[in-house]
């Protein structure tokens, strides 16, 4: 929303914007609500999901999270909770652009230069699963893309 | 008179140490009183144009003929040298810990972020050889590349002095760069090998001899020297 706002504003410049071009926003607003109420649901549920989460992957392989020194348990929950803030802010103003380019783009190098990309991609892949126990399917069919978009660029060498 | 660069976007007073403010609204700050465009970092940023690069470039060539690639290597030492103190400072000051007490892949990703913010271009480094004594760095979208478009030579002699610089810089040992593979020369990316003088030489001997990027891996990794 806020992305589609700027480029608007950038592209009407001089000029009066068309129907087709102000679309967006009436959409917004017909979605506004249930943005609303998925996001307040979601930072209910932030630290639950993301404990299942990683309850539901250790069950897949035990070892995806390193054992002794190399636990990195609580590295991937500060994390996965950073993108997890940023993912819901992106659902609430309709901004998965926003969320590209301020997070996601520098968090991809990172989790590459740590070799986490396995690692990202069980993490978006279980994420999935649970949020959706969570949501009702109205609520999941806002959220999940954003999921997607973290599990691809994140979990993609 | 002095002018005091300080870095004060919304982004930075509310967060001063978060890592990720590389979009361009929390990366950059423009001050159109003082006529400055100041960076996360507290430095100086210009802006230039395709033109003043071709103007650069072309111009320099003017000047010195063939000499002007080995200039624009050196200035890209110097800078690179000069960005290795740089970054030491700004990584500490950001993660409160030396770089030398960082993971390499982590710190090299770090040092060249502001760089792709700035427009230089995104990269790849790959490390695979490393015990061997040499690296490999791609680079997609090099600024001089993309401006001087297809011109049947390696142009980006800037960037391999710049990473000849700052690795030099960081790992105490002289490294020398060369440019490889060229987005110039019609490939889709730039590439870029790092090593000792001795290894620099000779993949710049094969280069002469027609060999490509793939040969010039290939007879490293074979351990051949000439």
């Amino acid at each position: 929303m806020l992305s589609q706002m700027q480029r608007l504003s950038f592209n009407v410049e001089g000029r009066y914007a068309s129907d087709e071009e102000l679309r967006f926003i009436p959409e917004y607003l017909k979605t506004y609500e249930l943005r609303l109420q998925t996001y307040q649901k979601l930072q209910e549920i932030e630290q639950l999901v993301i404990q299942q989460v990683m309850e539901k992957m250790l069950a897949q392989d035990p070892n995806i999270l390193g054992s002794g020194t190399t636990d990195i348990s609580a590295k991937c929950k500060r994390d996965t909770t950073i993108v997890w803030r940023y993912s819901v802010a992106a659902l609430l103003m309709d901004d998965p652009d926003t969320l590209r380019e301020r997070c996601l783009l520098w968090f991809q190098t990172i989790m590459r230069a740590f070799r986490h990309q396995k690692l990202c991609q069980a993490t978006y892949t279980a994420m999935q699963d649970v949020v959706k126990q969570h949501l009702t399917p109205q609520q999941s069919s806002l959220f999940l893309p954003i999921l997607d978009l973290n599990r691809r660029l994140l979990g993609n060498d | 008179m002095k002018l005091i660069l300080d870095h004060q976007t919304p982004a930075k007073i509310h967060n001063p140490k978060n890592h990720h403010h590389y979009s361009f609204k929390d990366f950059f700050q423009f001050d159109a009183d003082k006529g400055t465009i100041v960076d996360w970092n507290d430095a100086q940023n210009i802006l230039a144009t395709e033109d003043f690069i071709i103007g650069l470039v072309e111009g320099l060539e003017e000047e010195v003929g063939e000499a002007s690639a080995a200039i624009m290597y050196t200035i890209g030492c110097e800078w690179g040298q000069k960005d290795a103190f740089f970054f030491e400072k700004w990584f500490e000051k950001e993660f409160d810990r030396p770089v030398r007490q960082a993971s390499l892949m982590f710190l090299l990703e770090t040092w060249w972020w502001p760089f792709t913010a700035q427009g230089w271009g995104r990269w790849e480094v790959d490390m695979g050889d490393r015990r061997q004594g040499f690296m490999f760095i791609n680079l997609f979208d090099s600024a001089l590349a993309r401006t001087l478009g297809d011109v049947g030579k390696p142009v980006c002699h800037l960037y391999a002095g710049l990473f000849s610089g700052f690795f030099t810089e960081m790992v105490k040992k002289q490294l020398g760069c060369i440019e490889i593979q060229c987005y110039s020369m019609g490939e889709t990316y730039c590439k870029f090998l790092l090593g000792g003088q001795e290894r620099i030489d000779a993949a710049s001997f094969w280069l002469n001899e027609g060999a490509t990027a793939k040969d010039i891996e290939k007879r490293l990794r074979s351990g051949e020297l000439k």
